[in-house]
């Protein structure tokens, strides 16, 4: 077994390191996908938790209670429910949109938005209302000010991204019922790692969860930067 | 209605029966006063008595539950929204907390976010540079601004509103905290913004050393303000 293993490691590696095409393929689309749901989700994400740190207005305690809520959803349940609305019979069915991109990109969206939410909310609950009055006595205009604001809670705001997309990245289930893990299409990491495992071929999926494993390093590792930098400024 | 008028001309801006209530708490009740350019004015009143709450209402920060705003002659009525009084308000009045708030960056930084109207940036630094000089803080113009002690941050914070250049300043108690020396400079430099035209409102506890620039004292009690 102990050989076995030794050996899908160094087949492992070969892959990576010979440029194997359709490995890389699959870690292609694993970040286009993951990004561009990090793309479409971070703007509006920011700005919800921008109006709930700053903004007092009516329902906003349960605004907040739902977020905190959604956080603990399981992706399966969310590949599940965009499932049901994007099949056939489903209300989204016309579309046409379930096993392409296009429908991990909403899975990962619904994913990675409840937590964008709260950790830009926790970012700007650390900047002092102080700072949103400063910009705005000082002249600026809602948007002069909202940018000002954001500035000074980059560090903390970039940490919030990166983790949202550490997250997305490596989520299975909703990426597995919209995207159908189809080859050349929608098979990404965490689908392709779950194929292979099932199919007894650990090489590329040991090769994958190296990526995985080093994407969390590296994600790590900026998340501590700009945490650090937050912390300091 | 309790009226204050400070004297008989147009004023800057006229704030009429204002009232604001905290859950069951009211803070202030049908408070009026008129803004008259280029006047010093202390507001005064115990601890918890609403001065803050007064100045950020004034300021355009705060809501207030009901009143009339009049900024420059112009009457915002009841039926114009928050919002646009908010901005009528804010291009006349510069609010300043107690402890002021800086941005991350160096000092000349935190005066360039006070020029928010002068798009040419030679035109921009010289401002900045001239503000510097009036404050006393070119030795510090690179320094983190995050990083200075309270009377410098003062120091910034009063160059802002030099270079902000608004007609009203509403202070909030700005020596609390401060050393001797530092109190001095702040009042030095509160008198040079009075002698350059601008009105000054002072929320403070301890209003002798302030007299200097003072052209009248306000009393904010019980949520009514009187002129004494």
């Amino acid at each position: 077994m102990q050989e076995s293993l030794t050996s899908a490691v160094f087949e492992a590696l070969k892959l990576l390191l010979s440029g194997d095409p359709q490995l890389w393929e699959i870690i292609g689309i694993s970040f286009s996908v993951s990004g561009m749901a990090i793309l479409i989700a971070v703007i509006p994400a920011v700005m919800i938790g921008f109006l709930l740190a700053f903004y007092d207005f009516h329902g906003r305690r349960i605004l907040i209670a739902i977020f905190n809520t959604l956080l603990s959803v399981p992706a399966v349940v969310i590949g599940l429910t965009f499932y049901l609305l994007l099949s056939r019979q489903g209300p989204l069915g016309d579309l046409r949109l379930l096993f392409t991109q296009s429908a991990m990109v909403i899975g990962q969206i619904a994913l990675c938005f409840p937590l964008l939410v709260a950790m830009s909310h926790t970012a700007f609950q650390s900047i002092e209302r102080r700072a949103w009055e400063t910009a705005i006595t000082l002249g600026h205009s809602t948007l002069g000010a909202l940018s000002l604001v954001i500035r000074e809670a980059r560090f903390a705001l970039l940490a919030a991204v990166l983790t949202a997309f550490g997250r997305i990245i490596a989520e299975v289930g909703a990426s597995m019922m919209l995207g159908g893990n189809i080859l050349h299409h929608t098979r990404n990491i965490p689908t392709a790692i779950a194929l292979e495992t099932s199919k007894g071929e650990f090489a590329q999926g040991i090769a994958l969860g190296i990526v995985l494993l080093l994407l969390a390093f590296v994600l790590n590792g900026l998340l501590h930067v700009f945490q650090g930098k937050g912390a300091l400024s | 209605m309790k009226q204050v008028n400070s004297l008989e001309i147009s004023p800057l801006i006229r704030f009429q029966e204002l009232s604001k209530r905290y859950g069951k708490r009211q803070i202030f009740n049908d408070v009026s006063f008129d803004f008259q350019a280029k006047s010093s004015y202390l507001l005064t009143g115990r601890n918890g008595s609403g001065k803050s709450t007064l100045l950020r209402v004034m300021s355009g920060l705060l809501k207030p539950d009901s009143g009339l705003i009049h900024v420059k002659g112009q009457t915002n009525h009841p039926g114009l929204s928050w919002s646009k009084q908010q901005i009528a308000l804010r291009d006349v009045v510069m609010y300043m907390h107690q402890s002021p708030y800086l941005f991350d960056g160096s000092v000349r930084k935190n005066l360039e976010y006070a020029i928010v109207n002068t798009p040419n940036s030679g035109q921009r630094e010289q401002q900045v540079e001239q503000a510097l000089q009036w404050a006393g803080l070119d030795d510090l113009s690179r320094s983190p601004a995050k990083q200075l002690s309270g009377g410098e941050k003062q120091r910034v914070a009063l160059a802002r509103a030099w270079l902000r250049n608004s007609s009203i300043l509403l202070l909030d108690e700005p020596t609390a905290n401060l050393d001797q020396m530092s109190r001095k400079k702040t009042l030095e430099l509160l008198a040079s913004l009075k002698q350059s035209g601008v009105s000054l409102l002072i929320a403070c506890h301890e209003y002798q050393e302030f007299m200097p620039i003072t052209d009248g004292i306000l009393q904010l009690n019980d949520g009514i303000l009187q002129k004494i």
